[in-house]
């Protein structure tokens, strides 16, 4: 032990392996190496850890085995290690260990044992692989050994008890573990079986044990019991392939092995090749395409290999016939079919298990059907009868004469009903045209193909042959009683010598049969054959009887009584109390278009069951019925066939619960308008019950999906022009609006789901679901309104608030000429006042008010209520007189509303474009009376669209003409100069026109003047000129700077202009200064002119 | 899963183009991965369809490429098989034949039909020894350039997915269902033993 290379796990790893590969540590014996790899073995990961035990096995299996005894306990050790890698190997080590030192298997098996049962099943795939080979190991140790000891049988006993698991295992449901199993049970057939001169055994196997190498005489294994255990694991094998789920694996795998068996052992030939047939005849339904093909492919190789087997000679036709139908050609199969020298030969086959001799010669000469075998005419005798004529083969025999044209046709004509829908993908895979149909090679096969199906479900004269066989056997051969109990395969392996010692009495022995068993036959009684049926028998066949009846549609159909069909169910299903109702609805409901017949035959005679019954006949049935065929309906996707709608108005009866169904169908959005339809047409053809079906779509209309909601409310409204409608609808939607005076929305508003123990408050949704209907129905009778107003004064105020948004588009629906809507304009409840002022908006929002409405409101404004916000939305209507006393009144409400009543007055609302009379004259009503707010200046101001300059050219012209001047007049004429510049020459010829009416007058407007000449220097110069000496000394005074500019302006005037300056005015011009030219005045006039008249020509444009 | 990579062989009939192409792919994947042909002898496309370029298993690639840039340069550049064939030269010396290769395989991957055929008559005539099974799957791939890519692809996604399985030989069936379903081709499938 090296204690220097104490590093890393990885580097000591290293170190060891060199020490291993170059054999150089010389100080370090084996055995040491041994203990220091297995010490690393321990503690290092699962890769490394394999390498170093390899290393290990190498030196103590192959290296030194002297010491595989000594660390055997160590190695075994791992196979609990958690790695399934390690334990593989540990499996692999007990493999070359016991092969090394067969003494081991007695330590090693009982692991190998705890290994075949291992959780991964890797694992136990590899035990089972190499209990395959220790299983050969271990019956030759122990056959060698003469004397056995306990512990050596107990090893046998425990290798005996494995041999058993593994072939149970066949049965697990892991794939790959069936195929390990296969292939074991392969090798251990091979192995129980004795090996003959003409077995093909691969060199490699040449020294392997098989049952011919057992002494008869050993003290512990015991031949027979072992030739017994092989056959019955080839029992088994093929009782496996005929699994009718196998997978494709397992079968492929399993005709490998047939394939290996049928030429190791040649004396299981005739049991593969039958294998082969019956496989071929039945392939697994469950392979797909591709496993057919595959699962094909695999049998032609493996058919091929037997065939190339010298012993195939006497199945060649069997063989051919299958590689034909497997599509290979005849060449091929000539090619690979051993030349027949090997006949001779054939006798020599040695019947293996109790040493009974074959007599093959008489059967030999009894052949003379194969003489037109067309398969291989190289062979003189084909095929001859087989050695072991199996069942299959006189089932064959029994049937081959009876395949006349005739009877084929009407077996493919009966068979015919049995073909299933669809094409199975075996068929499709296998089948070839059948190209020597008629010929007599033809009609062996077929006839061997259906003896083959008839002996798997046990029926022909081969079975029965066998039956009478064991019976006769009894007393003679006492052994013969176990055999009884075992799989066919095994029977006839049994049998058959006895049916070639004797093939004559087999055959006439089932003839005799017949007389013998008829003249047993008793005088036949009736009565002591019969019994009568248990209750549940009764109801079984009457279930399964009324089930045909349903099932047969088609071929009912078909011979067109399909009415005595339906007639016949219905009365069935009705008189046995609907035990089988629901199997017939659910039966109609697959297909319910084509199978209405029978659902309305069985509705009315449900119907007509309980009406006479009456009256204290039971709806029940009829009901459910019924139910169940709407219910159905409703749940099935979508259909526009109407279906729905006819069985609803067809049926005799509508019950709540179909009602209900109708409802729920209703309420699906995307069915909605069809269920309404229907409800309709129930309602107005189903006079006796309307109402009962009015109030389903009435509470529909307060739905809380929109869609169905909607719906219902259209529906209704076309329902409410029908007199005898109309009231029961109107109830329904007051009373409804009456929920609104409740303190809380009572539970009626809630669907049940939603429905709460503490009553919840009102909300926006509650309150519109009391209205829809309501709303709906206001349009079309006005006077319904008044209810609306009583129910607005009781209700709280969030309610009411709710109200006053839901009901503009019913408001404005009946118009403001609705003599009910006046009424209630002109009655105004106390309470409702908010109520009619939001009535009153809505109507005037988009057209002005009618005299009528005017009138009313006036009316109520005067006399009742004195709120001036009753007269906002007439405004316009209102005389001007009345305006401006309510002006006064309505600018002292908040901003918002001022700005209303101002849109109103000026117009916006209505319409877009301006009408300039209008502002104009408000403008001036304005100035006129209200002075100080200017803050409704500033409003109509930003109103840019109705103040155009025009319109403000307007309304300055306007506001000028007035005696006395407004007030506000130089405001005005300032803020639109402000906003419209270019009305600066408008602006001074009113300025000069101000002058001539003496503006100086009114102080306030004349400081609005100076003001505004102020402003529009050096434009305003020339009106400044024109003012009188006095006037413009008062001008300087307000403001002396703008003498010098306006001097330097004169002064500029050509001589001409300066003559037009009155001395008087240069004078105060001067005050300060030099004297003014006198010349310069005349041309100011001139200007002036020009000016004026370029006035003119704004203002005229303005007018046009 | 099983611990070790799956070893698998690709096997075409000339061990040039299908075989190859899979073969790079799956070892860049990190597969244990060897490719053979099955053919009695390593043929090439010719200046005409009846005048193949035939040789030995023994001959290497690089030699056949020296072959035929001597031969015809321009017409083995144009088809593509000096491409083939100086890529096949970096992945391994030679072609290798199927039936010469004794080393045991998890999965052997065919890529025509009668390559499978060749496969399985040489493996069922193998003597059995330790019956270690290997799965055989089909995928048929036409002999050329592209199918040649795109059927190596489809087996490099066939052979992860078998590498993926815990338990190969029971969810191998289901698993070549849903590939024959997804890849619309039917795969042959068996199973033979060493």
């Amino acid at each position: 032990m090296t204690s220097n290379n104490g590093e890393s796990v990885g580097a000591r790893t290293c170190v060891a392996s060199q020490f291993f590969k170059d054999d150089k540590a010389i100080d370090m014996t084996t055995s040491e190496k041994v203990v220091d790899l297995l010490n690393q073995a321990a503690l290092i990961a699962t890769d490394s850890k394999l390498t170093v035990l390899k290393q290990v096995q190498e030196l103590i299996i192959n290296k030194d085995p002297s010491l595989l005894d000594n660390f055997l306990d160590e190695i075994i050790a791992f196979q609990t290690d958690k790695s399934m890698e390690v334990r593989k190997f540990v499996i692999g080590f007990i493999e070359e260990a016991c092969k090394r030192d067969n003494e081991l298997l007695l330590r090693l098996i009982a692991n190998l044992n705890m290994l075949l049962k291992d959780e991964s099943v890797n694992v136990v795939k590899k035990a089972i692989l190499t209990f395959t080979q220790l299983y050969k190991v271990a019956l030759q140790w122990f056959v060698r050994s003469k004397v056995m000891s306990e512990m050596q049988e107990a090893c046998w006993d425990m290798v005996t008890q494995m041999k058993e698991d593994i072939l149970a295992m066949l049965d697990i449901d892991n794939d790959g573990v069936r195929t390990h199993a296969i292939k074991f049970t392969e090798s251990l057939i091979i192995t129980l079986s004795p090996r003959t001169s003409d077995s093909d055994t691969p060199k490699r196997q040449e020294g392997d044990i098989s049952l011919d190498k057992i002494p008869k005489d050993h003290p512990y294994i015991r031949y027979d019991t072992l030739c017994e255990e092989g056959k019955s694991a080839l029992e088994q094998l093929l009782k496996f392939m005929v699994h009718p789920a196998i997978s494709s694996i397992n079968l492929t795998t399993a005709l490998g092995s047939l394939a290996t068996l049928a030429r190791q052992r040649p004396m299981f030939m005739s049991e593969v090749v039958q294998a082969y047939e019956t496989l071929h005849a039945n392939l697994p339904p469950t392979l797909a395409k591709s496993q057919v093909s595959s699962v094909r492919k695999n049998l032609k190789l493996h058919l091929l290999a037997v065939l190339k087997h010298p012993c195939s000679l006497e199945f060649q036709g069997q063989i051919s016939t299958l590689l034909l139908d497997l599509g290979m050609s005849q060449n091929e199969i000539a090619r690979n079919t051993p030349a027949p020298r090997e006949q001779r030969k054939r006798p020599r086959i040695e019947p293996y298990s109790d040493g009974k001799k074959l007599k093959m010669e008489p059967v030999l000469l009894e052949d003379d059907d194969d003489k037109e075998e067309p398969v291989a005419p190289s062979v003189s005798k084909p095929s001859s009868v087989p050695a072991a004529q199996s069942a299959i083969d006189l089932t064959a025999e029994f049937l081959r004469p009876l395949l006349s044209p005739e009877n084929v046709a009407n077996l493919v004509l009966i068979s015919m009903v049995y073909l299933p829908d669809v094409m199975p993908a075996s068929f499709q895979a296998t089948y070839t045209p059948v190209e020597s149909a008629g010929t007599d090679a033809q009609i062996k096969h077929l006839a061997r193909l259906m003896a083959t199906q008839m002996t798997a479900a046990e029926i022909g004269p081969g079975e029965t042959s066998k039956d009478l066989l064991i019976k006769r056997k009894v007393p003679v051969v006492g052994q013969a009683i176990s055999v009884v109990g075992g799989g066919y395969t095994e029977k006839s392996q049994l049998e058959t010598p006895q049916v070639k010692r004797l093939p004559e009495p087999i055959l006439p022995s089932t003839q005799i049969k017949m007389p013998g068993a008829s003249g047993k036959r008793k005088v036949f009684r009736l009565a002591d054959v019969v019994q009568p049926f248990t209750d549940a028998q009764l109801e079984k066949m009457t279930n399964t009887a009324v089930k045909r009846i349903l099932h047969s549609e088609k071929a009912i159909a078909q011979s067109g009584m399909s009415h005595v069909r339906v007639k016949l169910l219905s009365r069935l299903v009705c008189q046995f109390e609907g035990i089988m109702m629901d199997d017939v609805l659910e039966f109609i409901l697959e297909d319910i278009r084509t199978r209405i017949d029978l659902a309305f035959s069985l509705l009315y005679q449900e119907y007509n069951t309980y009406l006479s019954q009456q009256p204290a006949g039971l709806l029940d049935a009829y009901d459910h019925c019924l139910f169940t065929l709407l219910a159905g309906l409703q749940e099935k996707p979508e259909q526009r066939d109407g279906l729905f709608t006819k069985l609803v108005l067809e049926a005799p009866l509508i019950t709540e619960s179909a009602l209900d169904v109708i409802r729920r169908y209703c309420e699906d959005e995307s069915r909605v308008y069809l269920g309404m339809t229907t409800l309709k047409e129930l309602i107005i053809k189903r006079p006796s019950r309307q109402f009962q079906y009015l109030h389903v779509l009435l509470d529909l209309s307060s739905h809380e999906k929109e869609k169905v909601r909607s719906n219902a409310l259209s529906f209704i409204k076309r329902m409410y022009e029908k007199d005898q409608l109309r009231d029961y609808i109107e109830k329904f939607a007051l009373n409804y609006m009456q929920l609104l005076v409740h303190p809380n929305p009572p539970s009626l508003l809630f669907s049940a789901d939603k429905d709460t123990e503490v009553a919840s408050p009102w909300t926006e949704e509650t309150v519109r679901q009391c209205l829809y209907l309501y709303l709906s129905l206001l349009p079309l009778n006005h006077r319904l309104v008044h209810e609306l107003a009583s129910v607005y004064t009781e209700a709280i105020a969030d309610i009411k608030r709710s109200v006053l948004r839901v009901i503009e588009q019913p408001i404005r629906g009946m118009g403001m000429n609705s003599p009910d809507l006046l009424l209630l304009v002109e009655n105004c409840p106390k309470g409702a006042e908010t109520l009619v002022t939001r009535c009153l908006h809505i109507l005037t929002d988009k057209v002005p008010p009618s005299p009528e409405l005017v009138e009313r409101v006036r009316d109520l404004y005067h006399k009742r209520v004195p709120d001036v916000r009753f007269l906002i939305p007439v405004i316009n209507g209102l005389e001007k007189k009345e305006v401006i006393q309510a002006l006064p009144k309505l600018i002292k409400l908040n901003p918002v509303v001022v700005k209303e009543v101002f849109n109103r007055l000026l117009g916006t609302q209505h319409s877009k474009t301006p009408v300039p009379s209008s502002p104009a004259l408000f403008t001036f009503l304005l100035m006129e009376m209200i002075p100080p707010t200017s803050t409704a200046t500033n409003l109509c101001f930003g109103e840019r669209n109705v103040y155009t300059s025009e319109v403000l050219a307007v309304v300055m012209q306007q506001l000028m003409e007035h005696s006395p001047l407004p007030i506000l007049l130089m405001r005005t004429v300032i803020q639109s100069l402000t906003m419209y510049p270019r009305l600066g020459g408008f602006v001074m010829n009113i300025l000069s026109r101000l002058i001539v009416k003496q503006v100086w007058k009114y102080p306030k407007v004349w400081e609005g003047f100076v003001k505004c000449c102020q402003r529009t220097k050096p434009q305003s110069y020339s009106v400044l000129l024109q003012l009188p000496p006095a006037q413009l000394t008062s001008v300087f005074e307000r403001c002396p700077e703008m003498r010098e500019p306006l001097l330097q302006h004169v002064h500029s005037f050509t001589p001409h202009q300066q003559a037009h300056i009155t001395a008087s005015v240069m004078t105060v011009l001067e005050a300060n200064s030099k004297q003014p030219e006198p010349e310069a005045m005349r041309p100011v006039m001139a200007e002036r002119k020009v000016m004026g008249s370029g006035g003119t020509h704004v203002f005229c444009s303005v007018c046009h | 899963m099983p611990s070790h990579p799956l070893r698998v062989a690709v096997v075409c009939s000339s061990n040039q183009n299908r075989s190859m192409e899979a073969h790079n792919i799956l070892s860049k994947r990190g597969f244990d991965v060897r490719s053979f042909g099955t053919g009695s002898h390593v043929k090439l496309p010719g200046p005409a369809p009846d005048k193949p370029n035939v040789y030995d298993f023994k001959t290497t690639y690089e030699q056949m490429y020296n072959d035929l840039v001597r031969k015809d340069k321009e017409l083995y550049t144009q088809n593509g098989i000096l491409h083939m064939l100086d890529r096949n030269k970096r992945i391994k010396s030679r072609p290798e034949r199927f039936q010469s290769c004794k080393e045991q395989f998890d999965l052997v991957i065919t890529c025509e039909e009668r390559v499978y055929d060749q496969v399985l008559e040489d493996l069922s005539s193998r003597e059995q020894e330790t019956f270690t099974p290997v799965h055989v799957i089909n995928v048929d791939i036409q002999d050329n350039h592209e199918e040649a890519t795109l059927g190596a692809f489809l087996i490099c996604e066939l052979c992860q997915c078998i590498q993926h399985t815990d338990d190969m030989e029971n969810e191998m069936d289901e698993l070549l269902q849903e590939f024959e379903d997804k890849s619309n081709r039917p795969f042959l499938h068996t199973v033979c033993f060493y």
